[in-house]
């Protein structure tokens, strides 16, 4: 059977895929003030990671990206610790939080593989001056960079991705909901044309297979990194989309996980198993 | 629960309960007439759907009605849903008439869009027909964003009798539905953008499988993502058939359709 084929009988038998390595590389950890959500510890993420066959997800805290980014880099740090094969962390840099103290408190802890920033929910520009020590930790690492987009943001706006990958060419960066609105997914799949090291991952409520396969196709499958922002968003509404979508087998492996072993591979942590990765 | 089993598979029969024809025109969602909606209900397991028109959203309803009647004739696996109005303005006809007309033809649902078609859910205007709609036995379909809780729960409230199916609940309402569904038995949701994490298995934990609905919000929404959230979830496989299909084979009247 093909690959595809693998994975919607999995889907259909209602048991968990085992035919190719899944890294999702954008997820959380605990509790969020806006909204209830029912199962959000770190075994119960595992749990459901399990459940459907996802090898890792990369992580920041709900704690950390919305209240205090020392304290919620500590959870996410435990969260790692207590799921080291399946789980690893970003590190959190709140503008207003000291990113300088962040980043020397965390840059060489290996249970952090990336950076997260989320203009939006901090109400700073991603193009403000704060954000450069991120900026030059990110440069001298090799440390990806997910930052949260959204279309028509003044913070976040796919154009503010374009103008940093503009300053900062050599730096990694992965533009999480790949501006998130319809309306905007052509703008963000040009900023990423225009720039090697900007890449689009696929999380949010807008998306859908056909987003997906369109991305691909016109910017390759390397350029595209799946992620479900789960436990904030079910897991199994984004990955589902993916598991379906029109694609062929090498870009399915590259989205699903192949591209995001790569990205945090600076770090030097191995891929889950000999599963391929793309 | 029992939890999954490996033996289910491609036996869940589903029913999807939110579907529509036509071209939708704040998406890149395509075109869908009748072929490719049955393509796309084969590619992913689905025996049959309550079928709305997009026409009778984004333009005209009455005579988006009258052509959805037509496109569904002589396909047994698709069943009508009506656009349903005030009828203030002449445009649906005298409730009991409207229903009655529906009964005829077939259809098994409606769906309201108070927010697109400026009217209340819980408005006088609207007292008629959700009288009758119950005596009908039509259930009514809509979408939260279309209403508020607040008006859903006042009609659940004083038309005792009446079905609700909310759809398109997304991921930050918990705090909400849980109140509404404890409150009012009968308001049911569509799973079809029911997204909080591991909101399935909580609401069905606390409500029972028999108060969801499997939808898929096609073509707005890409259908893969509720058949995964469903198959794929911690459900064991008797609360997966009920919310699959189960549960609108007891409030629709899907068995069959009018020669």
């Amino acid at each position: 059977m093909s690959l595809a084929a693998d994975l919607e009988t999995a889907v259909f038998d209602r048991v968990p895929q085992r035919a190719v390595s899944i890294v999702d590389a954008h997820a959380h950890v605990g509790p969020y003030s806006e909204f209830f959500i029912p199962q959000c510890e770190p075994a119960d993420l595992v749990r459901v990671m399990d459940r459907c066959g996802v090898d890792r997800a990369v992580l920041s805290s709900h704690l950390a990206i919305q209240l205090d980014a020392r304290s919620g880099n500590e959870a996410t740090a435990a969260a790692v610790a207590a799921h080291p094969d399946q789980l690893a962390g970003y590190l959190v840099v709140n503008p207003w939080q000291n990113p300088a103290e962040e980043l020397a408190r965390w840059g060489d802890d290996p249970r952090f593989v990336g950076v997260k920033l989320h203009p939006d929910l901090h109400a700073y520009p991603l193009t403000g001056s704060r954000y450069a020590p991120v900026w030059e930790f990110a440069e001298r690492s090799g440390c990806l960079v997910l930052t949260h987009t959204w279309t028509g943001s003044p913070f976040d706006d796919p154009k503010h991705l374009g103008m940093v990958a503009d300053r900062h060419p050599e730096v990694v960066l992965l533009a999480g909901h790949a501006g998130a609105l319809p309306e905007g997914f052509d703008q963000a799949i040009e900023v990423a044309a225009a720039h090697p090291r900007v890449l689009l991952e696929i999380c949010g409520s807008y998306h859908s297979g056909a987003t997906i396969t369109r991305m691909v196709r016109a910017l390759g499958a390397s350029k595209v990194v799946f992620g479900s922002d789960f436990p904030f968003i079910d897991l199994r509404y984004s990955l589902g989309r993916l598991i379906f979508a029109d694609l062929d087998t090498e870009d399915r492996i590259a989205v699903l996980g192949g591209n995001a072993s790569r990205l945090f591979a600076w770090r030097g942590r191995p891929p889950a198993d000999d599963r391929p990765t793309g | 629960m029992d939890g999954p089993s490996t033996e289910l598979g491609r036996r869940v029969r589903l029913t999807d309960v939110s579907v529509a024809l036509g071209r939708h025109p704040r998406a890149a969602a395509g075109s869908v007439a009748v072929k490719q909606l049955l393509a796309m209900m084969d590619g992913f397991g689905i025996a049959t759907a309550v079928v709305s028109n997009l026409a009778s959203r984004w333009h005209a309803p009455a005579a988006g009605n009258r052509e959805l009647v037509e496109m569904l004739d002589g396909v047994d696996r698709l069943h009508a849903c009506w656009t349903v109005l005030p009828d203030v303005c002449g445009e649906i006809g005298a409730a009991d008439e409207f229903v009655e007309r529906a009964r005829t033809a077939g259809v098994v649902a409606v769906r309201a869009f108070p927010a697109d078609h400026r009217y209340r859910l819980d408005g006088p205007d609207l007292t008629d027909l959700h009288g009758a709609l119950v005596r009908a036995r039509l259930p009514l379909l809509v979408e939260a964003s279309q209403t508020s809780w607040e008006a859903v729960e006042a009609v659940a409230h004083r038309f005792d009798g009446h079905t609700l199916v909310i759809g398109d609940v997304g991921y930050r309402s918990l705090r909400t539905v849980a109140g509404v569904l404890s409150r009012c038995d009968n308001v049911y949701l569509d799973i079809s953008y029911l997204a909080s994490h591991c909101g399935l298995e909580w609401l069905v934990g606390r409500f029972g499988a028999g108060r969801f609905l499997f939808g898929t919000g096609s073509p707005l929404r890409d259908p893969a993502e509720v058949v995964t959230r469903l198959l794929w979830s911690e459900l064991d496989d008797d609360a997966v058939t009920q919310i699959g299909s189960g549960t609108a084979g007891r409030l629709f009247r899907t068995e069959r359709k009018p020669s």
